[in-house]
């Protein structure tokens, strides 16, 4: 009796088996559907991203479940890349299945590429996916070398000390400078955005 | 009604905590009641006296494998919402060794350590605080660590990318794999416990 029921099920398993080779793949959702609105308001309200200084924050801090992803080639993850990153190319980047609860932020060495991944991670319906705009240019900027203000007061005194501590916790050296003016020419700001990867 | 049940929002954490509980305990009940528990039972296997262990997981494997296919396949599972993990070549090779290492001399791997020990059992009891020491100890040396554990990245990397075939294709070379593997199995064990009565 056992010995048959045993070879019920072989059958059973094997006739299965045999079935899936013609059946070729489950069903897929390989076109994932993407809501435009959503993804536009994202962009608009600049919920897509989060600042170099922000992501510092979060490393420092331990954030659960944050995974830094470097999604440029191992060379220059080797020569340098944000503590705590894992790097992951971008055709990995959109087959991993992160798990509920993870917040994902995606960089490369300029902003475009971690750009592109941030909406085909969003087209599968992952939520809690941010990039960093200037990517590891950014993050050298904005906390290895951070500039901070020194005649600021108030307010703007506590948040430049707050990044000035959060720079040498990273080892960075902050400068201290007259003022930070913000980048207001198109002509200074190409002049600053060149030389950065994608 | 589409599995993954937490994952598409059918039910919620508390939910899904009680039925990670139940699965936890049948898990635990038909691992301890296989024998399963018994470090002899397990060691077997490496001596080839007894290769229940292979059987059992190999018909897991294929169980399941079998299972999660037709799911998917008539849409009641959808397959890219299920947790794969991803890939790292060289550190999880390593993991490998150190793992079956410890199974070859404890006689006992993490599942059936903890049904071990749950029975009383001071073996059990032992490679259990092994293994959180183990854990403590990798979680202290992370920083050194770190750089081997991200290394060599494939992402999510499966058989039927690995050998550009379909899901169904890989089921049945799976499932006669596994068929073969009993069969030769049974012939091992035959010889081997024979060799020893003599």
């Amino acid at each position: 009796m056992k010995t048959l029921s045993l070879r019920i099920l072989a059958v059973v398993a094997l006739s299965l088996a045999g079935l899936a080779a013609f059946a070729g793949s489950p069903r897929r959702r390989a076109t994932a559907s993407l809501d435009v609105a959503a993804l536009a308001h994202d962009v608009q309200t600049e919920a897509d991203h989060v600042t170099a200084v922000e992501l510092a924050r979060w490393i420092r801090d331990r954030k659960p479940a944050l995974r830094v992803i470097d999604i440029r080639d191992s060379a220059e993850f080797d020569e340098y890349h944000i503590p705590r990153a894992e790097r992951l190319p971008i055709e990995a980047v959109v087959k991993t299945s992160f798990q509920p609860g993870e917040t994902i932020v995606l960089y490369s060495g300029g902003g475009a590429h971690a750009a592109q991944a941030w909406v085909l991670l969003k087209a599968r319906g992952e939520k809690d996916v941010f990039f960093l705009r200037g990517g590891v240019a950014e993050w050298l900027d904005e906390v290895m070398n951070a500039r901070i203000p020194a005649n600021a007061t108030g307010e703007a005194r506590e948040e430049a000390d707050s990044v000035a501590a959060l720079s040498r916790y990273f080892g960075g050296v902050p400068r201290q400078v007259d003022s930070v003016v913000p980048i207001q020419s198109f002509k200074a700001m190409t002049a600053r955005v060149r030389g950065r990867g994608c | 009604m589409i599995a993954p049940f937490f994952e598409n929002g059918v039910f919620g954490e508390t939910a899904s905590l009680g039925v990670a509980l139940a699965i936890g305990i049948a898990f635990g009940w038909f691992l301890e009641r296989s024998g399963m528990g018994s470090a002899r039972k397990l060691a077997g296997q490496f001596y080839l006296r007894d290769l229940t262990v292979f059987k059992v997981m190999f018909t897991a494997i294929i169980t399941a494998m079998l299972g999660v296919f037709w799911l998917g396949w008539a849409g009641a599972l959808d397959v890219d919402r299920i947790f794969v993990p991803e890939t790292w070549i060289l550190p999880q090779l390593a993991g490998g060794v150190i793992f079956g290492i410890g199974f070859a001399i404890s006689g006992l791997c993490p599942g059936t350590s903890c049904v071990a020990a749950a029975t009383g059992r001071i073996d059990g009891l032992a490679v259990v605080a092994g293994m959180f020491a183990g854990v403590l100890g990798t979680g202290l040396l992370f920083t050194r660590l770190q750089a081997f554990y991200f290394s060599t990245p494939r992402g999510v990397y499966t058989l039927p990318q690995l050998f550009n075939a379909s899901q169904g294709a890989i089921v049945f070379g799976v499932v006669l794999i596994a068929f073969a593997g009993f069969r030769i199995a049974e012939m091992i064990e035959r010889r081997f416990t024979r060799a020893s009565i003599e």
